[in-house]
């Protein structure tokens, strides 16, 4: 029942995600243009009412459908893997003009490319693997 | 090109997937874990993905759901795609026809960067520009604007380059 919910959860986040074009290609580089405010609207409002959730969860308490009280962790800070992990993503992102999940709108959506696309994502997580491998090696 | 769905519209309902996973599975909204758990099963010998294969499986589902909204709107909605050249940018022009598979090597080399980046920083636009950003959290505003200096130098400099 909970994978049938989430499941649903990421259909409808798709669709909006589709309604929105935020997985088109020509949307992305007219963002990186600045030639329209559209892509900066959804993020700065999805952001602003994630926000305000996140608040509004931590100041009431707020439990899950479990009865556990809602946890909220921010990822931890690692400056050199956080700035240059971010550029590499962005990069990344533009090129595809897609980020995670838009790469699997395209899976579904424009088969050949899209399957292309998902491969080398994950593919980029294995070389992460191997170089993680490496440089965590004493 | 169709007009977008209004971002003050889309912008809201993509925050609220939030406290929907929050409360629903008392999970902090994120996508690129996904990717680790598929590259386990390729490489699954490497320590990066000797993990609890299993914390991650609620993503898988999410992503399955995305992959879906694909699926069912290649079958049954409007294509959305560039039809018409409206200026002399070169981005327009590749727009075109960017999804055909002539592409395929900048779409892979793309994928590549992406899922590498998403693993380095720790997360993706999801985890860390909405989620992350949304707590307020230091390292989430700083891989932000990060993804946003790769991706202006990669749209305004190697996109020119590579199509």
């Amino acid at each position: 029942m909970k994978a049938i919910i989430t499941v649903l959860v990421g259909l409808a986040f798709g669709w909006i995600l589709i309604e929105a074009q935020a997985f088109s290609w020509y949307r992305i580089q007219e963002m990186f243009h600045f030639r329209s405010f559209h892509m900066f609207g959804v993020l700065f409002s999805a952001i602003a009412t994630g926000a305000i959730a996140v608040y509004l969860i931590k100041k009431f308490k707020i439990k899950n459908i479990e009865g556990q009280v809602i946890e909220i962790k921010p990822k931890q800070l690692n400056l050199s893997s956080n700035v240059f992990g971010g550029i590499i993503f962005g990069l990344g992102w533009s090129i595809a003009g897609a980020c995670t999940a838009p790469v699997y709108i395209l899976t579904g959506l424009h088969w050949p490319i899209g399957i292309v696309l998902l491969i080398g994502a994950i593919l980029g997580t294995v070389l992460f693997a191997l170089f993680n491998q490496l440089t965590t090696k004493k | 090109m169709k007009e977008p769905l209004a971002w003050y519209i889309a912008g809201p309902l993509i925050g609220l997937v939030i406290p929907v996973l929050l409360i629903l599975r008392g999970k902090q909204f994120g996508i690129s874990s996904t990717y680790r758990f598929w590259g386990s099963y390729v490489l699954p010998r490497l320590s990066y993905f000797d993990y609890s294969r299993k914390s991650d499986l609620w993503q898988v589902q999410l992503t399955i759901g995305i992959f879906l909204s694909g699926i069912l709107t290649g079958f049954f909605g409007q294509e959305v795609k560039l039809d018409e050249v409206t200026s002399k940018l070169h981005y327009e022009k590749v727009a075109l026809t960017i999804y055909e598979s002539k592409n395929w090597i900048q779409f892979l080399f793309g994928g590549i960067l992406i899922g590498f980046g998403s693993r380095y920083a720790n997360g993706c636009t999801a985890g860390h520009c909405i989620m992350g950003v949304s707590q307020l959290s230091l390292s989430s505003m700083i891989v932000t604007i990060c993804f946003f200096v790769g991706g202006l130098l990669g749209s305004q400099f190697i996109i020119p380059l590579i199509f």
